[in-house]
């Protein structure tokens, strides 16, 4: 054990970092299904998971919890995934969707979906993609445009920028509709409380293509991290891989949006850790994410669930402010790493 | 061996101001240079604010001809313009104008201090800040402290935090801003998590405080605020030949034998009491602050620190934005905070895209 720590992250062996981070989760989910704001107690949800409870506490547990579980864990592997590309592919480590305007594009393509007439509840995913993609696709078209890839902290001023515009616009169209303000006013800030698991079905095309585009282009993106001549050089095309990742970054983004809403920053923080954990090697860190974005997101719901009992406080705000400090110190650190 | 005196003038020998200058001086300390030229814009500017206050007091559901409303002004009128001008659109404009020349002045004297374009007190948090503290307030978490005390006390702080993160590299470059942003969202993210935790008419009470709005604002904030923006005028006409300084490297504003410490604490203060003071009438709009200085200072020519200016344009500029926010889509009416946000989100997407050929502001 001693040994693991001496290492250096890159050293490390992947899959008993893999495991160790897979234990935590399946951790996360028990505590996820037994913690809650409702007056059933943990035994009790023990109880109800080992098959011997009452009728309330097994709709409790098994209809509420394990949805809001299952949601979690979904939007947690999504945004976390994307993070890690978006930084890959940004080589910054300050890209993440929500601070870039992904997810801020996905809302106000939401908020118009929804004022020209449909509901929160049928909301097509699809929607919420296209407009992840228009966002994406600004960010990069300005940092592009302004010639300065190299200076992380620009790309975020740039998406700080489109995110407030963005906002700005969405509160603008959901003036005009009451009904639309309504059914958005949670939503927007992020949650993963109440959502059907019928919407998770219906985003799994998605998700298998973004998949196929993460297989095609992890090994490219591990070259690309040498610099793009080193790329050309063993023969991977950037323009195209670049292309494909942002593809697969407004699959992900938007699907996460489209069932939890807007969460910011947990991009940011799950392939830091990941980083912090494995080392900067893409095809390590993104195995990470799939357990640790999860973990995040699911133990951010829990205290949230615990925090403000009886009533809970949005995920989004949660997010904020674990992740804002770690935007900080990666700021603050003395030499900004550039990917 | 050259003279002496090329050096060190004689403080009792009577200075000779610049071409094109004119030296005030009041007292035995202070004393003001004043470009010509600068107070010839002033007055066009003034003129022009003035414009478009009276299309402003004219303008809405009921029309009144410009004619009338300088009658009404003057006290003379019916009593039903009297009555729309003097009692619903006049306090309105009066806190457009203030707030409009708080954040345009504060942004005006953060830029310099930074010498950087992006860092206005709305990119680097002090809005969130203030806004969060005044709705811990108005939801009862705070101390039972007034709103706007708290508001001040927020912009104090998230300044501070600013600075303090920013560690090392001072103010300079993008570290600072983007330590500001960081403070920008968590201090949003309190907000939202504090209206989450209250009942709904205690939320609804809050919420002004949440989005820029010129709409039922307390008549007696305004008053201060227009209080405390002419006395950091005054202020800043003081100290504008320390100002003055702030574009130099610190080594050259030491060298000319200037307290830079003093100076920089000064400015601090002046910008953090006019973003507290504004935010407590209208909120966060602080993209005014972004926009506001940079007309100024394409007015001036890029020459000196435009300050008057700036507040001039400020107030312009939010004049025009609540104009248009209240009469583009009549009858609903727009936050004036939602139009500037519209119109001062572009123009900050160009400025990261636009290379400055000139200085760094």
């Amino acid at each position: 054990m001693l040994k693991w720590f001496s290492v250096t992250p890159a050293q490390r062996p992947l899959p008993s970092v893999l495991m160790s981070a897979l234990f935590v989760l399946t951790f996360c989910c028990v505590l996820s299904l037994l913690l809650g704001a409702g007056g059933l107690a943990p035994h009790a949800s023990l109880l109800t998971l080992l098959g011997h409870g009452s009728a309330d506490a097994e709709f409790t547990v098994f209809h509420l919890r394990l949805t809001r579980t299952l949601v979690g864990l979904f939007v947690g592997l999504t945004l976390g995934i994307a993070g890690a590309l978006m930084q890959a592919v940004a080589r910054n480590p300050l890209a993440e969707p929500g601070l870039l305007g992904v997810s801020a594009g996905s809302s106000f393509a939401v908020a118009m979906a929804l004022v020209l007439g449909a509901s929160t509840a049928t909301l097509t995913v699809g929607i919420a993609q296209i407009g992840a993609l228009i966002g994406c696709l600004c960010v990069i078209g300005t940092a592009k445009m302004q010639g300065q890839r190299n200076d992380p902290i620009r790309l975020v001023l740039a998406g700080a920028a489109l995110s407030s515009l963005l906002l700005a616009m969405t509160s603008l169209i959901l003036l005009f509709d009451q009904r639309a303000a309504d059914e958005i006013r949670f939503w927007v800030t992020g949650s993963v409380a109440g959502r059907d698991t019928s919407t998770l079905i219906s985003v799994l095309p998605s998700m298998l293509l973004a998949l196929i585009c993460i297989l095609y282009t992890a090994k490219p993106l591990a070259s690309l991290a040498l610099g793009e001549r080193v790329a050309i050089g063993l023969g991977h095309k950037p323009r195209r891989i670049r292309g494909i990742v942002i593809i697969a970054v407004a699959l992900l983004v938007g699907a996460a949006t489209a069932i939890a809403g807007p969460v910011a920053f947990i991009g940011l923080v799950v392939p830091f850790a990941a980083r912090a954990l494995v080392g900067p090697d893409i095809r390590r860190t993104l195995w990470l994410c799939l357990p640790l974005g999860p973990i995040i997101v699911i133990t951010a719901d829990i205290i949230s669930r615990l925090v403000a009992q009886p009533a809970e406080m949005p995920l989004g705000v949660l997010t904020a402010i674990v992740g804002a400090p770690v935007l900080l110190f990666i700021v603050r650190s003395h030499r900004l790493p550039t990917l | 061996m050259i003279p002496n005196r090329l050096f060190m003038p004689n403080a009792t020998q009577e200075t000779v101001p610049p071409n094109g200058y004119k030296l005030l001086t009041l007292g035995h300390k202070v004393r003001i240079l004043i470009e010509k030229k600068a107070v010839v814009r002033n007055i066009w500017l003034v003129l022009i604010l003035l414009l478009s206050c009276v299309m402003t007091l004219g303008i809405g559901t009921m029309m009144i001809s410009p004619k009338e409303v300088i009658a009404v002004v003057f006290g003379h009128g019916s009593p039903m313009s009297q009555f729309i001008v003097q009692d619903l659109r006049l306090p309105r404009l009066l806190a457009a104008v203030f707030t409009g020349a708080a954040f345009s002045l504060a942004g005006c004297l953060m830029q310099t201090m930074a010498r950087n374009r992006l860092a206005t007190p709305g990119i680097i948090g002090i809005d969130n800040a203030a806004m969060a503290f005044a709705v811990s307030s108005v939801v009862g978490m705070g101390l039972s402290i007034a709103p706007s005390a708290m508001a001040l006390a927020g912009a104090a702080t998230a300044t501070a935090l600013a600075f303090g993160l920013a560690g090392g590299s001072g103010t300079r470059g993008y570290r600072f801003i983007v330590a500001g942003i960081g403070i920008g969202a968590i201090a949003g993210a309190v907000t939202q998590l504090l209206l989450s935790q209250v009942s709904i008419d205690v939320a609804n009470s809050a919420y002004p405080w949440t989005v820029g709005s010129l709409s039922a604002r307390d008549p007696f904030m305004v008053h201060i605020l227009g209080a405390g923006v002419a006395v950091c005028l005054v202020a800043c006409l003081v100290f504008a030949s320390q100002f003055a300084l702030l574009p130099f490297s610190d080594q050259v504003i030491t060298g000319l034998g200037a307290n830079i410490k003093y100076i920089r604490i000064i400015a601090l203060v002046l910008c953090i009491t006019l973003t507290g003071l504004a935010v407590s009438v209208a909120g966060p709009v602080g993209l005014v602050a972004l926009v506001g200085p940079e007309i100024a200072r394409v007015l001036a020519r890029y020459r000196g620190i435009p300050l008057v200016s700036s507040a001039l344009t400020g107030a312009l500029v939010m004049v025009i934005a609540d104009l248009v926010g209240r009469t583009i889509l009549s009858p609903i009416e727009l936050p004036v905070g939602i139009v500037t946000a519209v119109v001062g989100g572009p123009y900050l997407i160009w400025i990261l895209i636009k290379r400055s050929s000139r200085s760094s502001l």
